[in-house]
């Protein structure tokens, strides 16, 4: 069953078109990450998903239905913005406790997802005595309260620190695991996506310029990368760009990753010692089909706008 | 999940609207204030005096006396009341669109109607509740022998005198939805009550000059207490003595008016507001 199908969805903020002819579609169960630069159109088509933007064209059905103003909806949805913002002089137990009532579930669930997030050491405190990592924490709990079936969040991560980071990411592997719940995680942050989904939508321009398995896509895209770690990349780069079978390549603190011409990639397992031996680097690793989420991204982009 | 009633999501927004309205101190500041200006203002006296040549008064003495009653405890009360509702619509409903708690709203199992219907029982109707409430007790309190028989004279001056306050009420919604923000709707707010004021004084020159009541007239489809005042103690009584049933006209159109502004705003937060 697709959780959530978008067809042709559009909108606009006057002349500044965010999202345009957009599909989508979700099936139950899955992680899916929306990847994609700022302002690519990530959060617009999630709220449009949420109901909270109507769109100037095309459709969305969520769980079959039109979410506008759809109650049915919300009680089988979590939410989780980049923002997390909730009547703020309230104590986090007895506001969760409320939102039990408010989705008609046990009130002991409140403790219970609080626990879930390692926030139960703060159930007695005012909810804007949060910190930014805590807040954010909260409103994940705030989300699983009436255990949904999809949890759509938007730049969940943002404003944490690294390990606030793993830590909800952690959670969203246990809940997936565990409790079989679907997420639609909106990031710019590509190694936590590439750490939680099993499928990602690329997006730019407001489209969505690759949708698949993460499996499908690396196929599709990353054929032909060989990753090469050492202990001097930038030098070695140098060296490699210099063999006419080499069509792409980037390299960051820890390595290169090669894109060669097809049937080169033994050519370049020969070559790449050779190389390092003349400007005395070490090569700690060469790897076929190894691509980052980050080259995944760039090769997708790259592929579409050669079309 | 177990089932659920629809009116369950409804009275916890609205319970938590309320808890955010009126934290601490701001119930206790305001019942006292309401006090205050109930017990201190009051005047049991005839305080209408006429300045006309010819009073031509058709209400009776004791609805008069009940007028002006209702009308020496309303002065201050209806400016604090006044005060916690534009806070109430200008920062409480401002800011949670503003900063994204209508957004949290949303997520619950309750549609965009029952979410305004409870913050705006939370900003206008609780603070109408304890306005009339201690006004009415008070009033009752201090002189039961005239109020209770005029009972119909004294919600009628509180009807004329509220319908104003709640059109720049629901001017103020309809500009908090459209800016998503507080602060311009609160100095709209506020122009437009102290304009009033000057508008009303301009329009009574005009009438008294030009010996026609038309620019008051218009004034008391929106500020109905203008044709309250020529009712119960007129002072341009040589050409407008208001009868009883034009009385309950303006005040009914002043409502119609109201009603009509905040359907308006219903109609954009639950159709076209987009977050």
């Amino acid at each position: 069953m697709s959780l959530i199908v978008a067809e042709d969805l559009a909108k606009s903020y006057g002349r500044v078109v965010a999202v345009d002819s957009l599909n989508l579609k979700l099936d139950e169960g899955s992680v899916t990450g929306l990847m994609g630069p700022n302002g690519a159109g990530k959060t617009t088509t999630i709220k449009m998903i949420l109901g909270l933007l109507k769109p100037d064209k095309g459709w969305v059905k969520v769980f079959g239905q039109d979410p506008w103003d759809n109650t049915a909806i919300r009680s089988m949805i979590g939410v989780v913005y980049e923002k997390a913002f909730f009547p703020s002089h309230q104590k986090t137990l007895d506001y969760l406790q409320r939102v039990c009532r408010i989705f008609g579930v046990s009130e002991s669930r409140a403790m219970e997802v609080l626990e879930l997030v390692n926030l139960q050491e703060a159930s007695d405190r005012d909810i804007r005595a949060l910190s930014a990592g805590m807040l954010q924490k909260f409103a994940i709990a705030h989300a699983l309260v009436h255990s949904p079936k999809l949890i759509v969040a938007d730049e969940m991560t943002a404003n944490l620190d690294p390990q606030a980071r793993s830590e909800l990411l952690d959670v969203v592997l246990k809940l997936h695991r565990d409790e079989k719940v679907a997420f639609l995680l909106s990031s710019h942050i590509l190694p936590e996506l590439s750490r939680v989904c099993d499928s990602v939508a690329i997006i730019n321009r407001g489209k969505v310029w690759a949708f698949g398995k993460l499996s499908e896509l690396y196929e599709k895209y990353a054929v032909g990368i060989i990753r090469v770690t050492t202990d001097n990349p930038y030098a070695l780069e140098a060296e490699i760009r210099k063999l006419n079978y080499v069509k792409e390549l980037e390299s960051d603190i820890r390595g290169i990753s090669v894109r060669v011409a097809e049937g080169k990639e033994d050519k370049l397992y020969e070559d790449i010692p050779k190389l390092a031996k003349k400007i005395k680097a070490k090569i700690l690793g060469i790897e076929t089909g190894s691509a980052s989420m980050q080259e995944l991204y760039r090769l997708a982009i790259s592929a579409k706008e050669r079309k | 999940m177990t089932s659920m009633g629809k009116g369950k999501p409804f009275l916890e927004v609205l319970s938590s609207a309320i808890h955010e309205d009126y934290r601490f101190p701001f119930l206790e500041v305001f019942a006292f204030l309401y006090g205050l200006g109930t017990f201190v203002f009051a005047s049991f006296g005839v305080t209408i005096t006429a300045t006309g040549a010819t009073n031509q008064v058709t209400a009776t003495a004791n609805e008069v006396v009940a007028y002006g009653a209702v009308s020496s405890i309303l002065s201050l009360p209806l400016s604090i009341f006044i005060i916690l509702v534009f806070k109430n619509i200008a920062y409480g409903l401002g800011s949670d669109l503003e900063k994204g708690i209508i957004q949290t709203y949303f997520s619950y199992p309750l549609r965009r109607r029952g979410i305004l219907t409870a913050k705006l029982l939370s900003a206008l109707g609780v603070a109408l509740l304890l306005f009339l409430g201690i006004q009415i007790s008070g009033l009752y309190i201090l002189a039961p022998d005239i109020i209770l028989p005029q009972l119909g004279t004294v919600l009628l001056t509180y009807a004329a005198s509220l319908s104003y306050p709640l059109l720049i009420a629901g001017i103020m919604l309809l500009l908090t939805l459209k800016l998503r923000r507080g602060g311009i709707s609160l100095v709209v707010g506020l122009v437009l009550y102290f304009a009033m004021s000057i508008v009303s004084g301009i329009a009574t020159i005009f009438a008294i000059v030009t010996e026609t009541p038309l620019s008051l007239q218009i004034i008391s489809a929106i500020s109905p207490s203008i044709v309250l005042t020529q009712y119960y103690g007129g002072t341009l009584g040589n050409f407008w003595a208001p009868a009883f049933s034009e009385v309950l006209l303006y005040t009914g159109v002043s409502y119609v008016i109201v009603a009509f502004v905040f359907v308006l705003g219903y109609t954009y937060f639950s159709r076209r507001l987009n977050l």
